[in-house]
């Protein structure tokens, strides 16, 4: 059963245990999936379309439900969570999309800022943590600018200045570099590994291989639902 | 909930009306017509309410007792022993009930203990007869002077009844004939009648006008929040991604359905005031009648409906449209 769990010293942020979900279509996206995430990681998750890639990251956010197994992040249950608790698990993870999913009528400052203010923190910490988490990801100058008067790789580094802004433990990228250019998908990858070396686990789903390859960091390979491979020390082929 | 959230909650709900504002001004539109008709419906039934309550009060039911004259010129049949014979010149005091004013007012008493009797009044035969006099022979006095000698007078003594309710008037007006010393009892029971009925049909009229137009308010509010939820799903999946609990992300789409909700009762209060001033101008104007609802003695109940429809199909369209969406997660979002 704990065929692919990693041994790591610190305890365990993400643990999957013969997990499986089936959609009602009929779709068998994930069968018997065991996992285990330390604290601290930072983690590829690679495989072809259909892989089960997203179903992986869905279920780790509440965002669908397994059918059997038992699914545990950063101490909840979600296969016993009741419904109303799912607010309470995504403020312990930040998440980066794809598409960046940026307010377009809102400025950079106020796009990281709602991250905040939806969960009810105040002006004078929100104001602080927002120029912080710019600062970090090199747009502290761009704060007053309009998404659409940014590049690609900027509007990234701002989503990404979004999930850090909560003090999240842990990072979820669902292919953050699948918008960017080559050279920016590289600064990406670099700014997580930074934010990943002051001890925020990170889960980045990829297609790019390359990355995978140059930056060192443990991969676990889906495949038709399972798990078909997991190297902690990076990419072998 | 914090101060600040709740400022900021309330400041989204209000931008949201401006955002979309050209729904805004559509479900506005139609939810003050709305309410300016439910509002003009009551101001009706008010009308209707006063114009009957008027009739009521107007309404008297005359009684006449079972005496001498009821049976000798009236409907009352004698009351013969066995084997006696009635005899017009020489009637006797056992064969009719009332002899004099005291058991003619121990009638009225009983009359006016009963349910539904306002008020009940004696009228002696004479006071009955000068009453005649002044509504029918006025001018024609000469031609009946034979009323005034001794046993001219015809008519005989009785009661001046007030009912309090239409609804129960025939009920009442049976129980008045039934009281032993009554021998007729004069009143206007298919009037009662009428009033009755047009009182049940303006009520159930109302009713379902009112209910009708609430269905269309709440679709109509419904409608517009529907729209913001579209025009903000990216907003309501990032919410929701980085933990906005269910009421958070709710709170500024009540805001905007109630405020959409006041501006429509502020409107409506206003129209309905104009449109009713012009109504009774002109029906003061051409009948002269004074006896209609005035509008500022119903003004702030009228408010009231209206601010509590808007609050009302606010608050349940946007919480029925709302809650559709916020089982919906991620990806589920562009979908919609």
């Amino acid at each position: 059963m704990d065929l692919n769990v990693q041994q790591n010293n610190k305890g365990p942020i993400i643990e999957f245990a013969g997990v499986s979900k089936t959609y009602n279509s009929g779709t068998h996206a994930l069968a018997d999936v065991n996992i285990r995430i330390s604290k601290g990681e930072f983690v590829f998750v690679v495989g072809s379309s259909g892989a089960g890639k997203s179903t992986f990251m869905k279920l780790i956010m509440r965002e669908e439900k397994a059918n059997s197994g038992q699914i545990k992040v950063n101490g909840f249950d979600l296969t016993k969570m009741p419904r109303k608790q799912i607010p309470m698990l995504r403020r312990t993870m930040g998440i980066v999309f794809q598409d960046f999913r940026l307010i377009p009528n809102m400025n950079v400052f106020d796009n990281v800022a709602f991250a905040m203010r939806v969960v009810g923190k105040p002006s004078r910490i929100i104001r602080k943590e927002v120029s912080k988490a710019l600062s970090m990801v090199g747009l502290g100058h761009k704060a007053r600018s309009m998404p659409n008067q940014l590049s690609g790789g900027e509007q990234q580094r701002v989503g990404l200045a979004r999930a850090l802004v909560n003090s999240p433990d842990l990072i979820i990228a669902d292919e953050p570099t699948g918008n960017v250019d080559p050279n920016m998908s590289y600064e990406i990858v670099s700014l997580l590994s930074a934010i990943n070396a002051k001890g925020t686990t990170i889960l980045m789903v990829t297609h790019d291989h390359n990355l995978v390859r140059d930056f060192k960091h443990r991969v676990i390979m889906l495949d038709g639902g399972r798990i078909v491979a997991d190297n902690a020390g990076g990419f072998e082929q | 909930m914090r101060l600040g959230s709740a400022k900021y909650l309330f400041g989204e709900g209000v931008k949201n009306v401006w955002v979309n504002r050209l729904m805004t001004i559509a479900s506005v539109g139609v939810l003050t017509a709305c309410m300016v008709l439910i509002g003009l419906a009551l101001l009706i039934s008010f009308n209707v309410d006063k114009a009957l309550g008027n009739l009521e009060q107007q309404n008297v039911v005359m009684v006449y007792f079972n005496d001498k004259n009821s049976v000798l010129y009236g409907d009352s049949a004698p009351i013969l022993a066995e084997g006696e014979t009635f005899d017009a010149k020489n009637i006797t005091d056992s064969q009719f009930l009332v002899h004099n004013k005291e058991e003619a007012l121990s009638i009225v008493n009983e009359i006016k203990g009963m349910d539904n009797v306002a008020d009940a009044t004696y009228v002696s035969k004479e006071e009955a007869l000068e009453s005649v006099k002044k509504t029918m022979l006025e001018g024609k006095e000469q031609y009946f002077e034979f009323l005034d000698e001794d046993g001219g007078n015809p008519l005989s003594d009785g009661a001046r009844v007030k009912l309090s309710d239409m609804a129960t008037f025939n009920e009442t007006v049976e129980k008045i004939k039934a009281v032993s010393g009554v021998s007729t009892v004069q009143s206007q029971g298919e009037l009662a009648d009428v009033i009755n009925s047009i009182k049940s049909g303006v009520g159930m009229a109302g009713v379902w006008i009112v209910l009708i137009l609430l269905v269309i308010s709440l679709v109509i509010v419904s409608n517009t929040i529907r729209v913001t939820m579209y025009n903000r799903k990216l907003e309501i999946s990032i919410m929701k991604a980085v933990g906005a609990t269910d009421g958070f992300i709710r709170v500024p789409f009540v805001v905007e359905g109630v405020a959409i909700g006041i501006i429509s009762a502020i409107f409506a209060e206003t129209l309905v005031y104009f449109c009713y001033r012009i109504a009774t101008d002109t029906i003061m104007g051409s009948l002269g009648t004074s006896t209609i609802v005035s509008f500022s003695s119903k003004a702030l109940l009228l408010l009231g409906v209206f601010v509590a429809i808007g609050v009302f199909a606010g608050v349940f369209g946007s919480i029925v449209m709302i809650s559709k969406y916020l089982k919906k997660e991620g990806s589920e979002f562009s979908a919609i």
